[in-house]
């Protein structure tokens, strides 16, 4: 069953067009991997389906799970189930992680007519997510993201992606900072948390590494703007061996 | 009855952000039904004073060692006004008194009051005071703290309408610690003026607060804080929010004096803008004679990072309380310093308060 389907998508910041006819469909129970060249519009493409305000759509369209993405406020998109893992995740002084995390998921719970989790309820499931990804307790006392180091911010990603619970992750680099420990970690919390039936993956990553943990269905090249190849996880590798000339050329 | 009021001229300098106007306005106001009052006191042990414009109400209130008696008057042009009579906390040496609370309840028209905290070497009291209802409330309290002496002070201003002012005047001796904070979260004017004199050595003064405004209202405060003693510390962390038309100032300023040397000055000014459309005035003073001094200060007005709104949007949290989450951190900066549990909770919940009908 196809989960995201994207069409045609055409978008721009400050009146530069970035992506341009952005074709992709990933069905439920994949993870499919976007590799591409620096400034190629990957992030662009998380920040897009994401709904962050300056990211102008001009053409094209975005269905998640049959509804018009591109028409629900960035929260509306959340509690229906969409999660994006930042590249650069972003700090916020004087709010506390559990704080932030507890507002988060009780108000994707309430979009969703769910019941608020309790104080209690709500830390011992923040606490086994940040076991699971080992991240130190104190951690989520903490202000979100202020002085972690950039590893550290990359697990607290997956540890607010255990909690949320998404039906959908767009995870944008969450292997780049990650130290050799760290990255199996990740990997295995990726599987852990999204690796279902119903849930999919578009792991946006530079290096072969993550995909060796967390093994993609379908690995596209972005360029300019557009999925220039589209292959299974062989090509990945080929990528890895020859770089992006091959593939710009192809796409010329 | 209309009196004629003598007020600053917002020529002068030191009144210019004043909103002589309002202050006006809220004075020729026709007094009403008095709103309730009793309710406002916090689950604290101690002493209990209510005032309703400017009288105490026996019946609701618990005196313990606070006094009615005639307080010195001030030569400060708001100050001045507050004559007579007043509420007095006097402590002896080494006295620790438990926390005193003081509800002001205005119902219009202009009402006065002065007061005066003394507290003896080594005595220690705290006291905590808040503003609700509406017209012109104006006070004076002077603060007299002998060696070693202690004041954790907390005021909150919540009036629906009108216009409070405070002048704060302090004298703190050798050692003796002043902490005061402000809130402003109410809908109504408000001048907080303050003049701190440290005149012993090694004193501590903190003094500072936030100013929330909205609609067309002005707030300020203005502040000097003076170092007339060797070793001195203190802090003015002030933080403003505004929103709409409104416009929120902060003046505070640091005077250090040719003998106070190794003085340790901080300010801390910083505004938040919550449209484009509202005011926030910053003005950081540091008047220097000692040579051997160190003063901190800073002074920012900005917006909400909007990378943080996204980043919490994202998430699932909904815009308007992505802002007030950021707006609230903003803010804590000034209210984390209250020291008293109890009184911080419910300084932060009106802070809160305030957010959610702004925004
Ligand atoms: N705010 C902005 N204003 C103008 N151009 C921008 C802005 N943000 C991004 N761009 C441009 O958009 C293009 C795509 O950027 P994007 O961050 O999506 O690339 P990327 O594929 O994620 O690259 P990387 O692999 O380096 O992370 C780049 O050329 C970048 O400079
Ligand atoms: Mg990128």
């Amino acid at each position: 069953m196809t989960m995201l389907k994207i069409e045609n998508l055409h978008a721009e910041i400050d009146g530069k067009p970035i992506l341009k006819g952005l074709t992709l469909e990933v069905n439920a129970g994949e993870v499919h991997a976007i590799m591409g060249p620096n400034g190629a519009g990957k992030s662009t493409l998380g920040y897009v389906l994401g709904g962050r305000p300056g990211y102008e759509v001009t053409e094209g369209s975005v269905t998640f799970d049959g509804v018009d993405l591109l028409e629900l406020e960035p929260n509306e998109r959340a509690a229906a189930g969409l999660f994006l893992g930042f590249q650069y995740p972003v700090e916020i002084p004087g709010v506390s992680n559990v704080q932030f995390l507890r507002e988060s998921l009780n108000a994707q719970r309430g979009q969703r007519d769910e019941k608020p989790l309790s104080g209690g309820e709500f830390l011992k499931l923040a606490r086994a997510q940040a076991d699971g990804l080992g991240l130190n307790q104190d951690m989520l006392k903490r202000p979100v993201n202020v002085g972690f180091s950039g590893g550290e911010k990359k697990r607290n990603e997956m540890v607010q992606m255990g909690i949320l619970n998404p039906k959908f992750a767009i995870l944008d680099e969450t292997d780049s900072g990650l130290d050799i420990d760290a990255l199996r970690i990740v990997g295995d919390g990726i599987n852990r948390i999204m690796r279902a039936p119903d849930k999919a993956v578009l792991l946006i990553t530079h290096y072969q590494r993550l995909l060796d943990y967390v093994q993609p269905d379908r690995v596209h090249v972005l360029a300019d703007g557009r999925i220039v190849r589209s292959g299974g996880p062989e090509l990945a590798l080929e990528l890895e061996r020859e770089g992006y000339a091959g593939v710009e050329e192809a796409a010329a | 009855m209309t009196t004629t009021l003598e007020l600053p001229s917002t020529r002068e300098e030191a009144w210019r952000w004043a909103d002589i106007d309002a202050l006006r306005r809220a004075a020729e106001s026709e007094r009403a039904v008095p709103v309730a009052g009793a309710d406002r006191f916090l689950d604290l042990p101690g002493a209990r004073l209510l005032f309703v414009d400017g009288v105490l109400d026996e019946s609701a209130s618990i005196l313990g060692t606070v006094q009615l008696t005639q307080i010195d008057a001030s030569d400060h042009p708001l100050g001045r006004q507050a004559l007579g009579r007043g509420w007095s906390l006097r402590l002896d040496r080494d006295a620790v008194a438990e926390p005193v609370q003081i509800v002001h309840v205005a119902s219009g028209a202009a009402n006065h009051l002065p007061a005066e905290i003394v507290l003896a070497e080594d005595a220690a009291a705290q006291v905590y005071e808040t503003y609700v209802g509406r017209g012109w409330t104006n006070r004076l309290t002077r603060v007299k703290l002998a060696a070693s002496a202690r004041l954790m002070r907390a005021v909150r201003l919540l009036q629906d309408d009108g216009f409070v002012s405070l002048r704060e005047e302090a004298e703190l001796g050798e050692g003796a610690s002043l902490t005061a904070t402000f809130l402003a979260a109410g809908t109504m004017g408000a001048r907080i003026d303050g003049g701190i004199t440290q005149i012993g050595d090694g004193a501590y003064a903190e003094f500072g607060g936030a100013l929330l405004t909205k609609g067309e209202l002005k707030q300020e405060c203005a502040v000097a804080l003076r170092h007339a003693a060797l070793n001195g510390q203190s802090h003015q962390l002030w933080r403003a929010v505004a929103a709409d038309r409104s416009q929120a100032s902060l003046a505070a300023r640091v005077e250090v004096a040719r003998d106070a040397q190794k003085t340790d000055g901080e300010q801390s000014l910083r505004g938040l803008l919550l449209q484009r459309t509202a005011t926030v005035n910053l003005k950081p003073e540091l008047e220097i004679f000692a040579d051997d001094v160190k003063c901190a200060h800073g002074a920012t007005v900005g917006e909400l990072d909007a990378k943080a709104l996204f980043y919490m949007q994202s998430r699932g949290i909904p815009k308007p309380r992505a802002q007030a989450l950021l707006t609230r951190a903003f803010v804590a900066d000034a209210i984390d310093r209250i020291g008293n549990e109890v009184v911080r909770e419910a300084f932060a919940a009106d802070a809160d308060a305030w957010l959610e009908a702004a925004l």
